[in-house]
């Protein structure tokens, strides 16, 4: 069922749209891929560009988001709670928005004035737009994740190895020398996945106007309408991505999977700060402020205005109930799927699920935009038109970008429930279906309402692939912001843009208490 | 079977039933319509017609602002399926697009009687209506104020001006104008005036108005609603209709066009909202929205702040013509811009 699922949303339409860009008029050819290649000079620089953004993104988001985790996890820094949540809010939100935050927060117009700065000649707004505001967009956006990720494999350390070490050095020596080491092939991996989400990033380059080849590729699409000419242009970044996730698979994914397979939510050893819990308190606060706190509070700035909030609602309403309903829907078969997929793959050691585990990573890694074009190119025919018509591509489209997600999550969480459990109910004559509900499900049942969280989100804030297949009539919240921008007032915009945050949080905790007093009654 | 289990069946029945309601409610009283004009202005006039017909709208929206993949790029990946019985362009180039590629169906509506034939296709494959000029957009502090496109290439406004992206939008359109009327010699020669000129390229016409009323730019290209909008939000600009000089070239008219979809799937009530769209109602209505676009139909009632036809200087080309000329450019033009 994995497999099928994921071939049709994933796999096929990738070949069909690959397919078109190598037929025409039923005919073999290769002139698309002959053209688009023919001039290096128009074709390298976007390349050099894109290449360059994800690399630097990923060296800012792990020189931030490692030291930040540590902090968070390790030690007895005050208000480790709140800080874990501001620093990552950036999460709910598309990256496109928090361009916009920067964009409201260093304009000429800017609340806070920026006109001083501008006549002094040095108008942030000058450097936003480029390298140096993509880089501080995307490493603000995509932070988040390394920090998740560190917290996360930092549990996984076994403290019997740090204690071991505290017994000859101090905690500087214990960090450096092993506990660092030890979780070194995830953080290589966060910092893999960092580097790929910036390398297919479009929104935020577009909106800075830094060249990058995902542009490249939708010029294709937008100004040129031709679509074999957009997938010989999408070759390269599939071609780096492909290599990229092959030398993952070679070298990151067992060991980061056994990383997390050893971690039976055990304890963890804290670092006293001592007389440097305070400042240490005060500089993550700086930094949330900075990167986290005044981007928001510029969007909410801009949204205040008399009738801004009615008006969303009243533009809104229809578009807010159909993005609760999709994510829902979506982050229930997310769920499903990822489950299953990571229960393949954990408990299956076929070589086959390993490429599973690499398809739903290239597709997390593809442009939303990509992905929509290709899910068209094989699901809009005659005779299956209905399910083309039907929101039904929405939730298609969910599951071939954020399979990963669940999937990842799940494998992390089923390292932590014994085998044994199911061999001896096996044992017992309990059929399949009965040990997956009754032992395992409930076993990793803190990583299955994780992975429905965390696909709820993403499937929240999704734009790319849901505003290419979207039915007509039918337009998410994030897919009605962006429609909007284009001459829409900046506070209706800044105030949907509120209204997505709030209903993401509300829906969340809606979520949590439901799953809470459902707790209790047991 | 549990109790959980049967609840959890039941509340996925009722996901699934939600879904269906959402997506099956079709039928005749139904129109699909694909919309490359900015929502905020379509939207107002679609609700007015589901309320005068009671025809229910499902719409597609895009936006230019940030280049997504598309409405265009939708209706030609449906091609072989179409989904859309009706396409609102914002300009007729892109509909002079879906004519050649066989995704537009000829429709003659009777409301288009009174607009000019230089705004329609002489097939019926587009009709125009309610138009945009082409203007500069100029900051009021500006010392010397241009009154023609050339003050692109002029010296006085070196590194002081900017434009869109060339490769999207209306920008696309004017500059293929430009190549059409001038030929590809002195089109070239006016770009390469302007890379010399340090003319700065922005990522949209939205975007080169709030430059030009934030004080970065001195002039920018735009078109009327970007300067009207930015003069509503308060913005120091002023609009400039180019070239109305009597040797001048006249300014560029960006009318909406509107597409009968080829082999969609409610072809009369798709019938009906070209008929509503081409209205001079409905241009009445776009004239004193926010919009403020130009009627082209004759004696429409507008008010003070929106250009009339009959006042201006128009360039004289032909749409069928801008858009071969655009395609022809597009090497040209990304090469300009650098990508």
């Amino acid at each position: 069922m994995v497999v099928f699922a994921l071939a049709v949303v994933g796999l096929l339409p990738l070949l069909a749209m690959l397919y078109k860009s190598v037929f025409a008029d039923g005919r073999w050819t290769l002139s698309v891929y002959e053209h688009v290649f023919s001039n290096p000079a128009q074709y390298w620089p976007p390349v050099r560009n894109s290449l360059t953004l994800a690399a630097l993104t990923a060296v800012c988001a792990l020189l931030l988001g490692v030291p930040l985790g540590l902090l968070l996890a390790k030690t007895d820094v005050p208000l480790r709670r709140p800080l874990m949540v501001t620093l990552c809010a950036p999460l709910l939100l598309p990256p496109y928005i928090l361009a916009i935050c920067w964009f409201n927060l260093m304009s000429r117009s800017a609340w806070w004035g920026t006109d001083n700065l501008s006549q002094s000649g040095l108008a942030p707004s000058i450097w936003l737009f480029g390298l140096p505001g993509c880089l501080l967009v995307l490493a603000g956006a995509l932070t988040p994740a390394v920090i998740i990720l560190t917290v996360v494999y930092l549990h996984a350390v076994n403290p019997r190895h740090e204690e071991a070490g505290r017994l000859v050095t101090g905690w500087r020596g214990v960090l450096t020398k092993i506990t660092l080491p030890i979780i070194s092939r995830g953080i290589l991996f966060a910092g893999l996945l960092v580097f790929l989400l910036a390398l297919g990033e479009v929104g935020v380059p577009m909106f800075l106007r830094y060249p990058v080849f995902p542009v490249e590729t939708l010029t294709q699409f937008s100004a040129f309408y031709d679509f074999g000419a957009a997938a010989a242009a999408a070759t390269p970044l599939l071609g780096v991505t492909l290599l990229l996730l092959v030398g993952e698979r070679l070298y990151l994914r067992d060991k980061t999977y056994e990383l997390l397979a050893t971690a039976p939510g055990r304890k963890i050893l804290v670092i006293p700060l001592g007389r440097w819990r305070v400042p240490a308190a005060l500089a993550a606060i700086l930094f949330a402020v900075i990167t986290v706190v005044l981007p928001l509070v510029s969007l909410v700035v801009s949204s205040l205005s008399p009738f801004a909030y009615a008006e969303a609602l009243n533009k809104a309403a229809g578009s807010i109930g159909r993005s609760i309903l999709f994510a829902g829907v979506g982050a229930t078969v997310l769920t499903l799927l990822g489950f299953l997929s990571g229960y393949l793959i954990q408990y299956r050691a076929l070589a086959v699920w390993r490429v599973v585990d690499t398809l739903t990573l290239l597709l997390f890694t593809l442009p939303g935009t990509v992905i929509g074009i290709a899910l068209i190119a094989l699901w809009n025919r005659p005779g299956i038109g209905w399910i083309y018509a039907s929101t039904a591509m929405v939730i298609f489209a969910y599951v071939a970008q954020y399979t990963a997600l669940a999937s990842r999550i799940t494998v992390a969480s089923l390292g932590n429930v014994p085998r044994s459990l199911e061999e001896a109910a096996q044992m017992a004559g309990a059929p399949w279906h009965a040990r997956v509900l009754h032992i395992i499900v409930p076993a990793a049942l803190p990583g299955v309402i994780a992975a429905w969280m965390v696909g709820f989100i993403f499937c929240m804030r999704d734009l790319g692939a849901s505003m290419v297949v979207y039915p007509a009539g039918q337009e998410t919240l994030p897919v009605r912001i962006f429609t909007l921008m284009a001459n829409g007032a900046p506070s209706l915009v800044s105030a949907l843009c509120v209204v997505l945050v709030v209903v993401t949080v509300i829906a969340l905790g809606a979520f949590r208490m439901l799953l809470q007093s459902a707790g209790h009654r047991r | 079977m549990s109790r959980r289990a049967v609840i959890l069946l039941i509340v996925a029945i009722a996901i699934a039933a939600a879904i269906a309601w959402h997506t099956i409610r079709r039928g005749d009283h139904v129109v699909v319509v694909y919309v490359s004009e900015d929502q905020v202005f379509s939207e107002p006039v679609l609700k007015d017609f589901e309320r005068d017909t009671g025809i229910v709208v499902r719409a597609v929206y895009d936006t230019e602002e940030t280049k997504s993949a598309g409405v265009m790029n939708r209706l030609i990946a449906e091609k072989s399926n179409p989904q859309a019985d009706v396409y609102w362009a914002n300009e007729p180039i892109r509909a002079e697009v879906l004519r050649t590629s066989g995704v537009a169906a000829p429709y003659r509506s009777p409301s288009a009687e009174g607009i000019p034939d230089r705004f329609r296709d002489p097939q019926g494959y587009w009709t125009g209506f309610s138009a945009r000029a082409r203007m500069l957009i100029v900051s009021k502090g500006a010392r010397n104020k241009p009154a023609s496109i050339l003050a692109y290439t002029d010296p006085r406004f070196r590194g002081k001006a900017a434009i869109a992206n060339p490769l999207f939008g209306t920008t696309t359109a004017h500059v293929a104008a430009l190549f059409a009327l001038w030929g590809d010699e002195r089109g070239n020669a006016f770009l390469e005036a302007m890379r010399k000129n340090d003319v700065k390229i922005v990522s949209s016409n939205g975007e080169s108005a709030d430059q030009v009323a934030a004080g970065s730019f001195q002039f920018a290209l735009a078109d009327s609603d970007d300067v009207y909008s930015r003069q509503k939000q308060g913005g120091s600009v002023e609009g400039i209709y180019p070239d109305q000089e009597p040797n001048g070239i006249g300014c560029f008219i960006v009318p909406n066009a509107v597409v009968l979809v080829n082999g969609g799937p409610h072809p009369e009530a798709g019938k009906k909202l070209i008929d509503y769209l081409l209205s001079r109602e409905t241009e009445k209505k776009l004239a004193y929205s926010d919009a403020a676009q130009i009627p082209l139909h004759d004696g429409v009632e507008t008010p003070p702040s929106v250009g009339r036809l009959d006042t201006l200087k128009i360039m004289n080309v032909s749409y069928a013509q801008v858009a071969a000329k655009m395609q022809a450019i597009q090497p040209r033009l990304k090469d300009w811009v650098g990508h």
